[in-house]
């Protein structure tokens, strides 16, 4: 048999069997509990999408399996909840970090001088060290007396106090601007500091040309012109974002979780894992310690405890909906699909996953960018070669991959209780999706994802109904990835080495 | 061995040294590449041919010496630096995106927006398969169309020179000829800096000529100097004058 032959063969097989089994399951489960079931497990399959779409874009490219990916989805929910419930947080901070950034990124703009001073050996050897100690000591000071733990607390208050009334009422006073420049401006200056070591004046081996400074001025003209606004907009800006009609605010909550997850990633990537390429054992245990780091940071900032996000307006109304138009017009929590009453949430979060799918199909198909990280899959040293910054598309890739997790952390965030564990699970659940779909391939995440949103959803569904352990559904998606190993080393969609 | 800067030189490569990892593969090769011909790199494999190509372009930057092009020093630039300032490179192995369709290579190439259209009427010129195969994903091509579209994609955005690793590697007589008769099309205006086994190929293509022993640059001068001077060849290529000049009588008779 030929080759074409045998696999239009295999994949009507495969088909066959998925049909079979949900036939089976329809009428092992009955029509309402299978719809239901059904529904759920495409929840979950979205979520583990979610995380298993940026593992995947990030395995693919650089060869980096990130074991921070969960870390990242509970701190995009953080994030998100936090702006989406109360705001302070957000932007009190805001401006230190943006004066930091400006400051950091001032290195393109001084480096080309720096680097044609004439300096002793001793100078450029000591420069770099006492610029860093500096810039430490700023940022110490920056931060005295700054209540960043209390700041970080407001959305807490504010989920637990008010709910109902003025949502403005826990808005905690802030600092004066006459009191609070000076953070900013420490900041910016110990930025700037950082820049300056990393630049190593002095050092003959290092390149830079001097040409087009004013194009390499842009980034920290527009940080230092941010910094200025959010300074300036820092206490009457929460105020703002909390009269704003709920629905809109989620939808900028979700918007601050992707950015901030893309500059999360970048930063990452740029600072702990691009010195370690060379060496990609120590990036996964890298990336392991900083699931940690970052669990203790959110446990320090937010408390250890679980939260309840409230939903959307659009999703909240009590009562079902009967049909789409009407969950549209009140906003029901439920809506009622073919006899089956169900979250209108999760329907949107349903949605999440496939947009997301189609973005990333677009994406890898028709953009340039996609264009290159196909190509940088297979050879990195041949894309370079060919003109382009490969460095800084893995900046770009491991930022947009961190950004695909928080988004999944705040699309889960109204269903989900946030607390500092709830990556964990969705970590392994990731893993074990990429696993199967074939690592690198962003067509296998999705269908892995499918296959074990279902497989959790139904295992669930039949270990309740002949009171089985719980534990089944958790092992059914393990036994999945043995299976699909077993029979394909290589994951569903993954290319043969 | 001539050691002269010459203006007319676009790249000159000064006693460079290069690792890779621990090894000390390059211990000392310079090569000058007048403007406007074709110079050969020549030695056995294993010599440091390839990895003399790598270092021009930063892909294995060297430790020691200079690179030269166009009046700059370029060594210790990031090689997408150094392709932009206009250097082509076409790497053994015809490392094409197997991955991407034809289009898809040609498009990447592109470093200003509109090369490809610029050029895409010189390109399918020379390699008229191309345009036929145009839609087909890379994995679907045979050895010689993926060489083919390896130089094509060297001519996607305006380049000064270009670097050929071995293009006529274990391609069938009748394609090898034709891909001599593009390079040649491209020396009118271009100038290459080829790594070539095939003699005979390279010696009816390049002006001039740089063995490369064991890391080392050996012997650089004018290509028909070395043609006649069959006990160097012999020494340095381990392939006899003579032999090379039957296949070559052998192969035009075939014509």
């Amino acid at each position: 048999m030929n080759p074409k032959n045998k696999k239009t063969l295999t994949i009507i097989i495969i088909v066959l069997a998925v049909i079979g089994t949900f036939v089976g399951l329809y009428f092992s489960a009955g029509k309402e509990p299978f719809i239901r079931t059904a529904l759920s497990g495409l929840t979950l399959g979205s979520l583990f999408f979610l995380v298993a779409a940026g593992l995947t874009l990030i395995f693919g490219l650089m060869d980096v399996l990130n074991f921070a990916q969960g870390s990242m989805f509970m701190l995009g929910a953080y994030i998100g909840w936090q702006f989406y419930t109360n705001p302070t947080f957000i932007f009190g901070i805001l401006p230190q970090i943006l004066a930091f950034g400006c400051g950091v990124m001032l290195v393109s703009v001084i480096k080309p001088y720096l680097i044609r001073l004439e300096l002793s050996e001793t100078w450029v050897k000591a420069l770099p060290k006492a610029a860093y100690f500096l810039a430490l000591v700023a940022m110490v000071i920056s931060f005295i007396g700054f209540d960043i733990l209390g700041l970080a607390k407001t959305a807490m208050v504010a989920a637990t106090v008010t709910t109902a009334g003025n949502p403005l009422a826990e808005i905690s006073a802030q600092e004066p601007l006459s009191q609070y420049w000076f953070r900013p401006l420490l900041l910016l200056v110990s930025g700037a500091l950082v820049a300056f070591a990393t630049s190593k004046p002095g050092n003959k081996n290092e390149f830079a040309p001097k040409d087009k400074m004013l194009h390499k001025a842009i980034v920290p003209g527009v940080l230092f012109l941010f910094t200025i606004i959010t300074t300036l907009i820092r206490i009457p800006a929460p105020e703002a974002v909390l009269l704003m009609d709920g629905n809109w605010r989620f939808v900028i909550a979700i918007l601050v979780s992707i950015i901030f997850g893309f500059v999360f990633g970048a930063v990452v990537e740029t600072t702990l894992i691009r010195p370690l390429y060379v060496r990609p054992t120590f990036i996964i245990i890298m990336t392991l310690g900083l699931s940690y780091v970052i669990r203790e940071l959110v446990q320090m900032l937010w408390d250890p405890l679980a939260y309840q996000m409230s939903r959307p307006p659009l999703f909240a109304q009590l009562g079902k909906a009967a049909s789409l138009g009407e969950w549209l017009k009140n906003g029901n929590a439920t809506i009622d699909i073919a006899g089956v009453v169900f979250p209108t949430y999760r329907l949107f979060v349903i949605l999440l996953g496939i947009l997301m799918f189609i973005f990333i199909t677009l994406l890898m198909t028709k953009s340039r960018l996609g264009m290159i990280i196909r190509a940088g899959v297979q050879d990195p040293q041949m894309v370079e070669a060919l003109g382009i910054n490969v460095r800084s598309v893995f900046t770009l890739v491991f930022g947009l991959g961190i950004a695909m997790a928080a988004l999944g952390g705040i699309g889960a965030g109204p269903f989900l209780p946030i607390q500092p564990l709830m990556g964990d699970s969705y970590q392994m659940q990731g893993l074990i999706t990429v696993v199967i779909g074939g690592m690198g391939s962003y067509v296998g995440a999705f269908v892995g994802a499918l296959v074990l949103g279902m497989a959790r959803a139904f295992g669930d569904y039949f270990a309740l109904k002949y009171s089985l352990s719980t534990a089944i559904a958790e092992a059914s998606t393990v036994i999945i990835m043995v299976i699909v190993l077993l029979a394909r080393p290589q994951g569903l969609f993954g290319k043969k080495e | 061995m001539s050691d002269q800067t010459n203006p007319t030189d676009l790249l000159v490569v000064e006693n460079i040294h290069t690792f890779i990892g621990q090894f000390h593969i390059l211990e000392g090769v310079s090569v000058h590449v007048p403007k406007g011909s074709i110079t050969v790199l020549l030695g056995r494999n294993g010599a440091g041919k390839t990895t003399t190509l790598k270092s021009i372009l930063g892909l294995t930057p060297p430790q020691q010496g200079k690179v030269i092009f166009n009046g700059m020093e370029i060594q210790g630039k990031r090689a997408f630096n150094i392709a932009n300032l206009g250097i082509g490179y076409v790497p053994e192995h015809r490392a094409i995106f197997r991955q991407l369709s034809v289009m898809e290579n040609l498009k990447l190439a592109e470093r200003k927006k509109g090369d490809f259209d610029r050029h895409s009427e010189f390109i399918f010129n020379l390699f008229p398969d191309l345009k036929r195969l145009y839609k087909l994903p890379g994995n679907h091509l045979s050895g010689g169309q993926q060489q083919m579209l390896a130089v094509a994609r060297a001519l996607v955005p305006e380049n000064k020179l270009l670097l050929i690793d071995e293009p006529s590697e274990g391609l069938a007589p009748i394609l090898i000829q034709q891909m001599m008769d593009a390079i040649r099309v491209l020396s009118e205006t271009t100038t290459i800096l080829l790594v070539e086994q095939n003699f005979i190929m390279a010696s009816q293509l390049a002006k001039r000529f740089t063995i490369i022993d064991d890391g080392k640059s050996v012997h650089s001068g004018l290509m028909q100097d070395l043609v006649d001077d069959t006990e160097m060849v012999h020494h340095y290529l381990g392939t006899s004058i003579k032999t090379i000049r039957e296949r070559e009588i052998s192969h035009e008779s075939q014509e």
